[in-house]
């Protein structure tokens, strides 16, 4: 039976239909966990971790024979299994407290792998990305880290995080999450300074007056805020400054249209020129490649062809640490191709021919067999499957032998334009769905700057932005910098027009409509995908990563419900998730199909 | 470890529910995993497995938290909770959250979370949601400290950050209150938090700063010598006296052994507290936890000493009872912890 993305199976967790129209209604969960019985322990839950009731016996019996694993081994004076636990282990969603353990227990019960090909069988350094800097760098790649870990066979990984994902708490904990986390308000005061807090007040009360549409006192306000910010120093001054003049612009211009100020289309070569400097000042950027590319690198494990969309290829940055992590593999690279999807580019050059090209050079140079295809497409919505789909495959080389590509679609910062059209991201994620990607990885910003009134949302973008700020900032002066030189003030400017687009633009004018984490669950969940955890690896890699970063004092790594965030201090800023297309337990048919 | 670890496992399942007991185990597999025999510390996998919260400015249960940076050269970070600023419904301005909760007297409660050095955080689930209780039992300001932790930084990292923000409190004036517009603090912690409420308290008042009270929840102190509890309830109720050792070897200096005044504070090289303006306490002991010996020692030092000290001894209570509200021993002890604040509030 072939499966298009258009059929339902019914089932314990059932196939989600992915054209828009279908209601997904109250049924919720993709693994079939609300047909368990059970709530969540609500004591536990409010301090993180999500055990149902009727399985807390279970998880005391888990941990008492855990405990005793580890008991007898310290009797024995063996530390190895317990520098194996700590060190060896990759630990996945903690929050999920039966499965964790599980993990454990599989990892000290589990038979010696199956002595695999060595085509098949991927070693620690495998997992481990080296930073690489923008295009271009052949360089000899450095190996970041110098733990071992041990060798995993791709298919008890790929069992235990089965296990991992069929375990509940979801669906309705997510939803509720959702309403919750949407209210949520992290601040985090770094200038606790009078001035500071009084420009802060001018502010959101600006913010409020143009909510009321007293667009007489919201002028008088801002020429209020123009005048305590000049008073102030550092990352406080330039972010007001930014909200003050995305203010004047939305009471001076109500609807803008087009070419106006920051919503107005600005070459796409200026853009890509912000971004890159965004990158090279500050981590966010690099650790959205790394922690993406880490979920990409585990899902191609053991796989000879594979195929990558990136949603936003830009300059590409992203792929050179793929590239050489792939050539570094044991058993050799697979046979690798990226879909490059970019935007129309008014001065007609094909930017995004040449970024593949340059890449091209790269996989020749480290001896990836490499293809490449840029898409121009001015919205993600426009791409169809058959875009996607691999097209040689029937034609040259292969034969029936030939394995199928493996997908992995990435997108960063891309998914949350397609909001300021209703309906556009059904299509996106249908489309996703329609290429059956073994791993969809997700990187947004981590804050709800598009719900709620336009003051609530003045209100969130004002505190995510000082954050921002105040990180370019903070690591500045760790550097010893007085300030960061062009990197830094480029990257306010890239900020900058974030902001603008989020105060001043409405409609399908306002692009920068970022959702939290908690809410992206939700979308995701509702369109069919079900979360695969990044796990503690990938952490501490990007952790270390953060301490070979100036500055990386403040920034910090957290990990929650699978996924990972960086933050500045105690406020996550960014949040990488991987998913893959939900398929039920039982079911080994559409187990089958979804690989 | 004495006694078999099935009788130990069944021992300490009777005296605690089933998801306390649950909750405890697993710290204590996950912390065992943490520490290494060398004496390092696996940071990176400990700061992936606590469970954090993010501060909230909107209300949630009347009380809103958010996130102060004390001490930029050490990032050293505080969270404040705090009763929701009465003008707001939705999200408080700033200029709320810095105002007064009361022009009547309120208590500050500066507080440090447990974790015995080298746990734990100020943002951890388990110490945002104690901190909220406080905030509603006491109507008090809680400051959480973010101190730094062993074994990355050692003593006297944690004293020093916890007086750093004893001294950015001094300077707040929206924390003053009544006539005489004055910082009625109190200094709370659980574990090493109450080592560190002692230390400071101690350096307070030596430096003349009044402080209104300490409140010490199963505070961590030790010495060279193995007490009779020690010996009697090694590796029972989820704490061994080989993870104590560690812990203390973690913070001490290099060299160190357990009678350092920093773990021993009425020990041989103690500092002497007679005739010191010290604050009151209020000293918790859970009849199970195996360092109630050293802890009704502190207790009687203190008393030795002419300090007032209010003991609770609760008699079937394990380490971690304040965490989850399902027990006699949590409700009772934040009764206690009330009464104290409240009455000591000049």
């Amino acid at each position: 039976m072939k499966r298009g993305h258009q059929d339902i199976l019914h089932g314990g967790g059932g196939w989600y239909a992915v054209a828009p129209e279908m209601e997904r209604g109250k049924r919720k969960t993709t693994m079939g966990a609300a047909e368990e019985g059970g709530d969540v322990d609500e004591l536990l839950a409010a301090l993180g971790y999500k055990v149902r009731s009727s399985e807390m016996a279970d998880v005391a019996h888990k941990l008492e024979q855990l405990e005793m694993a580890m008991v007898s081994s310290a009797a024995t004076n063996d530390d190895a299994l317990l520098s194996h636990l700590a060190s060896d282990t990759v630990h996945y969603n903690p929050s999920d407290l039966i499965t964790w353990v599980d993990n454990i227990l599989s990892e000290l019960n589990a038979p010696p792998p199956p002595l695999p090909t060595p085509q098949s069988l991927p070693s620690a350094d495998a997992y481990d990305l080296e930073p690489l800097p923008a295009l271009p760098a052949p360089a000899t790649p450095l190996v970041l880290g110098s733990d071992p870990q041990s060798e995993v066979a791709p298919s008890p990984r790929d069992r235990k995080r089965m296990k991992v994902c069929s375990s509940p708490p979801s669906s309705s904990t997510t939803t509720d999450a959702a309403t919750s986390a949407a209210a949520a308000l992290p601040v985090v005061v770094v200038d606790s300074q009078e001035a500071g807090i009084r420009l802060v007040h001018a502010l959101l009360a600006g913010a409020e007056a143009v909510q009321q549409d007293n667009l007489k006192a919201a002028d008088a306000l801002v020429k209020q805020i123009s005048l305590l910010a000049t008073s102030q120093g550092g990352a406080m001054r330039k972010v007001a400054g930014y909200f003050a003049e995305a203010l004047a612009r939305r009471i001076y211009r109500p609807q803008p249209r087009g070419g106006v100020g920051c919503c107005s289309f600005d070459s796409v070569a200026f853009d890509d020129m912000l971004h890159m400097h965004f990158y090279e000042s500050c981590p966010f950027l690099k650790f959205a490649h790394f922690t993406a590319n880490q979920a990409i690198l585990e899902a191609f494990a053991g796989c000879r062809r594979v195929h990558v969309v990136d949603f936003g290829m830009r300059q590409g940055m992203q792929w050179p640490a793929l590239l050489q992590a792939l050539a570094l593999r044991p058993g050799g690279p697979p046979s690798f191709r990226l879909t490059g999807i970019g935007p129309p580019q008014p001065d007609n050059s094909d930017a995004l021919q040449e970024v593949g090209w340059k890449l091209a050079q790269l996989a020749e140079s480290i001896r990836v067999d490499f293809r490449y295809r840029g898409f121009v497409a001015a919205s993600l919505a426009d791409l169809e499957p058959y875009m996607l789909l691999d097209q040689d495959a029937d034609g040259g080389g292969g034969g029936k032998d030939e394995e199928p590509e493996v997908v992995a679609v990435n997108s960063v910062f891309e998914l949350h334009r397609l909001l300021a059209r209703p309906g556009a991201l059904e299509k996106v994620l249908g489309t996703v769905r329609a290429v059956r990607p073994r791993i969809v990885t997700v990187v947004e910003q981590e804050a709800n700057h598009n719900g709620g009134t336009f003051q609530e949302r003045f209100t969130e973008a004002l505190h995510y932005y000082s954050t921002m700020f105040d990180s370019l900032e903070g690591g500045a002066a760790a550097a010893g910098a007085d300030d960061g030189g062009p990197d830094q003030a480029l990257s306010e400017m890239y900020l900058g027009r974030q902001i603008c687009n989020v105060v001043a633009c409405e409609g399908a004018e306002r692009t920068e409509r970022h959702e939290t984490l908690a809410q992206w669950r939700g979308r995701m969940d509702r369109a069919g995908f079900e979360p695969v955890p990044i796990g503690s690896n990938a952490f501490k890699q990007a952790s270390m990563l953060l301490a070979l970063f100036a500055g990386g004092d403040g920034y910090r790594v957290e990990e929650k419900d699978g996924c990972l965030t960086l933050g500045w201090h105690t406020r996550p800023l960014i949040a990488t998730s991987a998913w893959r297309v939900a398929a039920p337990a039982e079911d080994p048919l559409s187990a089958l199909a979804a690989r | 470890m004495a006694g078999s670890n099935e009788v130990n496992a069944n021992e300490s399942k009777m005296v605690v529910p089933l998801n306390t007991w649950v909750l405890i185990s697993n710290f204590k597999l996950a912390y065992n995993m943490l520490r290494r025999p060398d004496g390092t510390f696996d940071r990176h996998l400990a700061e992936f497995l606590d469970r954090k919260v993010p501060a909230n400015a909107t209300p949630v249960n009347g009380v809103v938290s958010f996130d102060v940076l004390i001490d930029r050269p050490n990032n050293l970070l505080a969270r404040i909770y705090r009763p929701a600023p009465s003008t707001a419904s939705a999200a408080p301005l700033l200029t709320d959250l810095y105002r007064a909760p009361s022009s009547d007297p309120f208590p500050v409660i500066i507080f440090f979370h447990g974790g015995s050095f080298a746990h734990s955080s100020s943002n951890s689930a388990i110490y945002d949601s104690l901190c909220r209780r406080f905030v509603s039992l006491c109507g008090a300001v809680v400051v959480s400290v973010n101190y730094r932790r062993a074994p990355d930084h050692k003593y006297p990292c944690a004293y020093d950050d916890g007086w750093a923000a004893l001294k950015w409190a001094s300077g707040e004036p929206w924390l003053r209150s009544g006539k005489d517009a004055k910082l009625r603090v109190f200094l709370a912690g659980d574990s090493s938090g109450g080592n560190i409420a002692h230390h400071v308290a101690l350096r307070a008042a030596e430096s003349g700063i009044e402080v209104a009270g300490n409140v010490l929840l199963n505070a961590m102190f030790g010495g060279n010598c193995r007490t009779e509890s020690e010996k009697r309830l090694d590796g029972k109720y989820f704490v061994t006296i080989q993870d104590r050792d560690w812990y203390w070897k973690a913070y001490l200096p290099e060299g160190a052994d357990r009678d350092h005044p920093a773990c021993n504070p009425f020990g041989p090289k103690g500092v002497k507290l007679e005739g010191l303006p010290f604050t009151k306490s209020l000293v918790i002991v859970a009849g199970l936890d195996l360092v109630q010996d050293w802890q009704l020692a502190y207790a009687d030092g203190l008393k030795k000493a002419g300090h007032f000290v209010k003991l609770v001894y609760r008699e079937q209570a394990t380490i971690g009872f304040y965490l989850l509200p399902n027990t006699n021993h949590f409700y009772q002890v934040m009764e206690e912890i009330k009464n104290f604040v409240g009455s000591n509030l000049l």
